[in-house]
């Protein structure tokens, strides 16, 4: 394969660097809006749908996706855009389940709710899972941002007389400080406006690529005439060839990994968290799969299908066989002036690192909430500080966890980089890692009766069986394979996703629906004088079992028996030791009680009546009284009562709610188009003297 | 011209499998109640959710309907 060096000239690297310093001043202007860890890591829960809609963008199109959505453009034409198109199935699981669920329940992080749900054990170990897949997430991203940059760089450089390569992991490794530097002082507010400048321009720079590129063919019917018609199709061939197929796709991307997306990636999830309502947030999330993602399809794919049109009328300039992953940085550069160039790489490489800021604050924020605080509780803290002294140790801790996570997460790539594309180490990663936590979390949220027992039973075994697919994909995952041919070197790389769903979802319904036999047994085993020794041993039993699948020490005819044994002794030893209350553990915790999860959250009978949102001034009142006082005639507009919740913010709509307030409504008085507010109220909503607020009644 | 195989076929299983899931989702979250269909807003936002599904469809099929006759 062909590999390009040295791309770009003097130009487009100052238009690079200035770039970059303007972004990184833009975040750290904004980064002064932090007041405390939930600033950080949440943003205040204050924003508009818009403002999040937008920022997202930046964030699933800086994923990694210029780079390896070119690559698949260029090998496999439009189907390229397929996984851009098949997020809507979940849409209705997330708007009406999982989001209503995480902001009524204020739930910090998904190990949280695991708590909340079942028990802290299956917290414990649905911490280690999503640290691992927001970990791979920050190596894949890294991996990306290095691959960019390489094609740009020369091939080794000289220093003191001696010649030293640029190697991939050398890109990576600065790529990581720089990143790490900028998160580690930002936080989640920075991250949202950086994020919101960059989907604008990334935008622009994909569709003004897409311009450049018809512009360089001759127009979109040259482009068009010169596809064959295999490459023009929206859909990849059904189960060939094995590197690139729809229905491994399908399972890996538009299930497993429309499911992670949706339900697991805690940077995404923090954005609709940020939202100033969930009504907001699902406006949001319909608007960046609705209308955004086609969109962006075309804009991260489109210099991959240029790149083969090219290739076809004039293989001396991009010679079929270049190394896909540098598609994009080749066209980029063939189509585009000097300057431009350096724009649009610009534009690439910082929205990759947005990606990248998002999932390590994301990252620190599950260790503070699972790690950090569970620690502290545990070990109990003798002397007593203030809240405002908590928040600022934390928040050093956040920050050292931020330093912390880049270095694992570039570690990481050293397992990706085996992997011919990006791509495929992506679709590898999204196969193996999501399902366990996909299925735990979607059946905890939409089966009652899924039980402590089944969810820590998914963990354990559904992950000894897919260990078990891995060491013998020919004999476990071929059933499952639709036809699809095993690549010796990376068998199955997507229609895996399946037998992983698979395996994960059999063991969960399984141990739910044997409940009363589990429950039997830990009666009889209660019985006995000896109860506690049985219960070691079948722990003991359960863990060498579990090592001997992990290090695949025996055959499969043995190995299979065995994980079908610590399946069973895993749900005993859970039902032994877990107390669940199947009421209280699933109230306001699955979608059949969000009504109640509602009522939960504000702590009162919800007032549904619809209001009308109003402009007010706004005065200073004495005291630490938290409710916020209206005029009785503009309580009325707005439908509201004494104790209903409330949402005021500046009237500059442009602001997207970073000036606002969430309070509850007071007593009201005789002053129309007046809100009285305490100091505390003023500080955290950032309000201007002399400048009006709009107000609207939450719930 | 590529087969029904690797044209409709890859169309018609993303649309009926992917689709089963969508009506799961849509008949929990209103048997739920999490999704009410007697407030108003709601109402709205269970129509977009069937106009996504049509979107999503419509898009595909033109765009398969173009790569082979057009």
């Amino acid at each position: 394969m062909e590999k390009f060096h040295n791309i770009g000239t003097t130009t487009d690297w100052i238009v690079m660097l200035v770039y970059f310093l303007l972004v990184m001043l833009f975040g750290s202007y904004f980064g002064r809006y932090n007041r405390s860890t939930q600033d950080f890591f949440f943003g205040g829960r204050r924003f508009s749908w818009w403002l999040i809609a937008f920022s997202i963008v930046a964030t699933g199109v800086g994923s990694h996706s210029f780079i390896k959505y070119s690559a698949m453009g260029f090998q496999h034409g439009l189907s390229s855009s397929m996984t851009y198109l098949n997020d809507w199935f979940f849409v209705p699981f997330f708007l009406f389940g999982w989001l209503p669920i995480i902001v009524y329940t204020k739930i910090r992080s998904i190990p949280e709710y695991f708590e909340k749900r079942f028990s802290p054990s299956a917290r414990f170990l649905a911490t280690i899972l999503l640290v691992l897949y927001m970990v791979g997430y920050i190596g894949i991203g890294f991996l990306t941002l290095g691959k960019a940059a390489q094609p740009l760089l020369p091939e080794h450089f000289t220093l003191f007389g001696q010649t030293f390569d640029i190697t991939l992991m050398g890109i990576i490794i600065v790529i990581a400080i720089i990143t790490g530097f900028y998160i580690t002082f930002g936080g989640q507010t920075a991250v949202i406006f950086t994020d919101l400048l960059q989907g604008f321009i990334l935008l622009f720079a994909g569709i003004l690529l897409f311009v450049l590129g018809l512009d360089y063919l001759g127009g979109f019917k040259v482009f068009w005439d010169l596809l064959p018609v295999e490459l023009k199709l929206p859909l990849a061939q059904f189960n060939e060839p094995p590197s690139f197929n729809f229905v491994g796709i399908f399972w890996q991307d538009g299930i497993a990994g429309s499911v992670g997306f949706l339900f697991m990636n805690m940077g995404l999830i923090m954005r609709f968290m940020a939202t100033k309502s969930v009504d907001e947030g699902r406006k949001a999330a319909t608007f960046n799969i609705l209308a955004m993602l086609p969109i962006s399809a075309i804009v991260v794919s489109n210099a991959g299908w240029i790149g083969k049109a090219v290739s076809i009328a004039q293989p001396e300039v991009v010679p079929p066989s270049i190394v896909p992953d540098q598609v994009f940085v080749v066209i980029a550069n063939l189509v585009s002036h000097p300057g431009v160039f350096g724009f649009i790489m610009a534009a690439l490489t910082a929205a990759l690192m947005s990606t990248v800021d998002t999932l390590i604050n994301a990252t620190a924020a599950i260790y503070i909430n699972d790690i950090h605080r569970p620690i502290k509780k545990y070990i109990g803290k003798k002397v007593t500080i203030t809240e405002k002294e908590n928040d600022r140790k934390e928040l050093f801790a956040a920050r050292i966890a931020s330093i912390a996570i880049t270095t694992l997460g570039v570690l990481s790539v050293l397992i990706f980089e085996k992997f011919p594309t990006v791509y495929e180490a992506h679709g590898f990663f999204h196969s193996t890692l999501t399902p366990p936590l996909v299925v735990a979390i979607f059946l905890g949220i939409f089966w009652k009766k899924f039980t402590p027992a089944a969810v820590m039973a998914t963990f354990i075994g559904g992950v000894a069986l897919m260990i078990l697919g891995n060491y013998y994909p020919a004999a476990l995952i071929s059933p499952f394979d639709h036809g699809t041919e095993m690549d010796l070197k990376h068998p199955y790389t997507y229609i895996r996703a399946l037998y992983n769903l698979f395996v994960c979802s059999f063991v969960g319904v399984i141990v739910t629906v044997t409940t009363v036999y589990q429950k039997r047994i830990v009666e009889i085993l209660r019985s006995k004088r000896n109860h506690l020794q049985i219960f070691y041993l079948l722990n003991s039993v359960s863990v060498a079992i579990f090592i001997s699948i992990v290090f695949n020490l025996f055959p499969l005819t043995i190995l299979l028996p065995l994980a079908v044994v610590l399946i069973i002794f895993a749900s005993i030893s859970i039902s032994y030791v877990v107390k669940y209350d199947p009421t209280n553990n699933t109230e306001g915790l699955t979608a059949w009680s969000i009504a109640k999860a509602k009522e939960l959250f504000k702590g009162r009978p919800i007032n549904d009546r619809e209001g009308k949102k109003i402009k007010v001034n706004w005065k200073l009142k004495d005291g630490d009284d938290n409710t916020i006082n209206f005029s009785e005639n503009d309580m009325r507009t707005m439908a509201a009562e004494s104790g209903d919740l409330v949402y005021i913010s500046d009237a500059r709509g442009y602001l997207g709610g970073l000036k606002s307030v969430h309070a509850e409504y007071g007593a009201p008085h005789n002053e129309n188009g007046i809100v009285y507010i305490n100091k505390e109220q003023k500080l955290t909503g950032l309000f201007v003297e002399g400048r009006p607020l709009s107000a609207e009644k939450e719930m | 011209m590529p087969s029904f195989f690797n044209t409709w076929l890859p169309f018609i299983y993303l649309y009926v499998v992917g689709g089963l899931f969508f009506i799961t989702g849509l008949i929990i979250a209103v048997k739920s109640g999490s999704l009410n269909k007697q407030i108003p807003r709601h109402r709205k936002w269970f129509w977009l959710l069937i106009f996504g599904y049509c979107f999503f469809f419509i898009l595909h099929a033109l765009l398969i309907t173009a790569a082979l006759y057009w």
